[in-house]
């Protein structure tokens, strides 16, 4: 216990001194430092909770639905601890739960709610023991930093496996990947999945990189394509197929960015948060909520009140002009950005913003597989932007877009955008992440957006 | 762009398992063939080539494309590529001279074997004389290549390298070029790529050819002239050409 105590202060110094220095967000420096006082330290501080903790993984779409959990927690009178968006490794996790810490190195609230990334997530369930885990969907990201994914999914498997019946996961049913791990499971997990033909296409996009059935090897047959690879499918030779979700959104209705509106077994939600790929987070969350036991009266009533979590759809006003900030991180994410800002929100200006820094995925060819076709003819100014401008130069025009010339220098993009944005008008900014924190603290430096910590 | 010179001069690309083996942006290199044909003046026709018996088409193919997957789809193309496509593409590479690049998990197929960690070997087809090895550290990077093929200009290849395999040339086989950044084919030769005849294999994705706009011509180029085509138009290859350079300058400042 004294040495819980003196990791829990260790890590609390140095967390302090990393917001003295202004490291900004994200940063693990102090959970670096208590796990090597205690290596135990996650387990210890994470028992203090006094119902548990929730683990959220998944390439797209984990911050969005961290956040609606705490949010529908914190709603219900509930005292919550979560990581920061971008802090989603163990370390992340550990620095969260220490800066909530009292003196005594005990860990004051009910609820830890962790955003935790694919490779990450067996040690995390080992250490953390979650009350539930949600596996969101499994895409293609960032090659270099996590191997392959077939590697990955069978991890999360086997640390899903050794979890206690009470805490039941929670599966995107519409994710072959995923569904692949909940099938293979001991017991059935809780699935999730669409269920509007209405918003959904027949045909993958190039991205979708689960085509195939695990059990067989045969292509799968799509008979309807939310996002990515998630979406209706089966086995021709029957021998997989998306197992029956046990939750459905059904009625779904999309207005740009601005907000969404689904029915989940007789209950409506509408709130203010945009595109298909977050029908997903708020099935997710809603999935979760109903079984941590909370009522779908109260989620429905609380969800309309949700504010959306750094660079995932911010709103940045500026003389008139309204800039809409939206990560976009590969090419499942991107597809969809660029679908829902186009097609729904009838978007023209753009900044796309591609850097390769580690937290970005250093290897930069995903951006052949997302369709930026989709803004040929129909964007009135695109500039590229970011570290790697030039390369996105090259996609678009191989994509046949018309774009400017390419600026990576992130003040020099944004003046661009300016000059050619009429008062009154939207224009969309979709980047990596890190490319997403250049931009924004050039707009923190204008004084035309609030510093992240004070968000 | 570029004046019709060939006129009605049809370029088909094939792109081989292009649902499995499409990992780290293959289809770049697919969509910079099919552009740049067009910009030429030629007709761009793709044909995919998945698993199965290889349709009559095959035998139109110019330029074939090979690409990269994951363990689980190299390993559910590894018997149709023996039993429906090595004999075809053989054909149509020593027969009809179509060009082949592969990149990755296609330049390991088309070598002798490949050896896991654990000494199993894995037969390639054998089109090119390399052979691969399992590594233990994955090289992971930008690289930057001395071409040896000398009707390039620039003299230069930029790419970028996510593998583990360590692959070694026989004496068939050339480098595609002398390693200025990088690890290239095995880290320890200091040589990437292979070149045997009308097959160009390489590690280097990014992609390959969309950077590399005189690589993508040089195939074009050479793929035409079995059809008897004279030279290639001079296209406008600044944006490319500005995301090379940029890899370049980065390249010299670490
Ligand atoms: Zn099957």
């Amino acid at each position: 216990m004294i040495r819980k105590t003196a990791a829990v202060l260790a890590g609390k110094a140095t967390g302090t001194l990393s917001r003295i220095t202004r490291r900004g967000g994200g940063t693990t420096l102090p959970g670096d430092v208590a796990r090597v006082i205690d290596p135990k330290i996650l387990t210890l501080l994470t028992q203090d909770l006094t119902h548990g903790s929730i683990v959220i993984t998944g390439t797209n779409g984990k911050t969005t639905t961290a956040r609606l959990v705490s949010w529908l927690l914190e709603g219900a009178g509930h005292k919550v601890v979560a990581n920061r968006a971008g802090a989603n490794l163990i370390f992340g996790a550990t620095a969260a739960a220490l800066n909530k810490a009292g003196p005594d190195g005990r860990l004051r609230a009910d609820w830890g709610v962790f955003e935790i990334d694919e490779a990450s997530l067996p040690r995390a369930i080992d250490e953390i023991q979650p009350r539930a885990t949600v596996v969101l969907n499994l895409f293609r990201d960032q090659l270099d930093r996590y191997g392959e994914l077939e590697s990955i999914a069978r991890k999360i498997e086997q640390a899903l496996a050794t979890l206690p019946e009470v805490a039941r996961p929670v599966l995107n049913a519409d994710d072959p990947r995923v569904a692949e791990i909940g099938l293979s499971l001991p017991r059935p997990p809780l699935w999730y999945g669409l269920d509007d033909p209405s918003v959904a296409s027949k045909t993958l996009p190039h991205a979708a990189d689960a085509r195939t059935c695990p059990r067989c090897g045969a292509s799968l047959i799509f008979d309807a394509v939310y996002v990515g690879h998630d979406g209706v499918y089966r086995c021709p030779n029957n021998d997989f197929a998306r197992p029956e979700p046990e939750l459905k959104a059904t009625d779904i209705k999309l207005d740009g960015f601005d907000s969404l509106a689904l029915t989940i077994k007789g209950t409506r939600i509408e709130m203010p948060l945009g595109g298909l790929y977050n029908c997903y987070n708020v099935l997710a969350a809603y999935a979760t909520a109903c079984s941590l036991g909370l009522e779908p009266g109260y989620i429905a009533e609380r969800l309309r009140t949700f504010k959306a979590a750094f660079g995932r759809q911010e709103r940045v006003e500026f003389r008139g002009r309204h800039l809409v900030l939206v990560l976009s991180k590969n090419p499942a994410g991107f597809n969809e950005t660029v679908r829902t800002a186009v097609d729904l929100a009838g978007g023209k200006n753009f900044i796309i913003g591609l850097n390769d820094r580690k937290a970005d995925g250093t290897d930069v060819s995903w951006i052949w597989d997302v369709d930026f076709e989709q803004l040929k003819g129909r964007a009135d100014l695109v500039i590229p932007a970011g570290v790697r401008a030039y390369d996105l130069a090259v996609r678009l025009k191989y994509a046949g877009v018309k774009a400017e010339e390419p600026q990576t220098d992130p003040g020099k993009a944004l003046d661009l955008l300016i000059k050619n944005t009429n008062e009154g008008d939207l224009a969309y900014l979709l980047c990596t992440y890190t490319a997403m924190l250049d931009l924004r603290g050039e707009l923190v430096r204008r004084g035309w957006a609030q510093p992240y910590w004070e968000t | 762009m570029g004046a019709a010179i060939l006129g009605n001069v049809k370029l088909t690309v094939g792109w081989l398992y292009p649902d499995l083996m499409n990992i780290y942006g293959d289809r770049g290199n697919i969509l910079t063939l099919l552009k740049r044909a067009e910009w030429h003046g030629l007709e761009p026709n793709l044909v995919e080539l998945g698993r199965g018996p290889a349709p009559s088409e095959m035998d139109d193919v110019d330029i074939f494309f090979f690409g990269g997957g994951q363990d689980r789809e190299q390993a559910l193309i590894y018997d149709d590529l023996r039993e429906f496509k090595q004999e075809p593409l053989q054909r149509a590479v020593e027969q009809n001279g179509a060009q082949v690049l592969a990149v990755c998990g296609g330049y390991q197929l088309l070598g002798h074997y490949y050896q896991t960690a654990d000494g199993q070997k894995f037969d390639g087809i054998g089109m090119i004389d390399v052979t691969t090895q399992a590594g233990k550290k994955r090289f992971i990077g930008d690289v930057v290549v001395r071409t040896e093929i000398d009707t390039l200009t620039p003299t230069s290849l930029v790419g970028f390298e996510n593998h583990s395999g360590r692959t070694f040339l026989g004496s068939q086989a050339m480098p595609l070029g002398k390693l200025m950044v990088g690890h290239g084919n095995n880290g320890s030769d200091g040589t990437e790529g292979a070149v045997q005849g009308n097959i160009t294999g390489t590690y280097l994705h990014g992609s390959l050819l969309p950077k590399n706009p005189h690589l993508a011509d040089y195939l074009i180029g050479r793929a035409l002239k079995r059809r008897g085509g004279g030279a290639l138009s001079h296209l406008d290859d600044s944006a490319e050409l500005a995301a090379h350079g940029w890899i370049l300058q980065r390249a010299q400042r670490r």
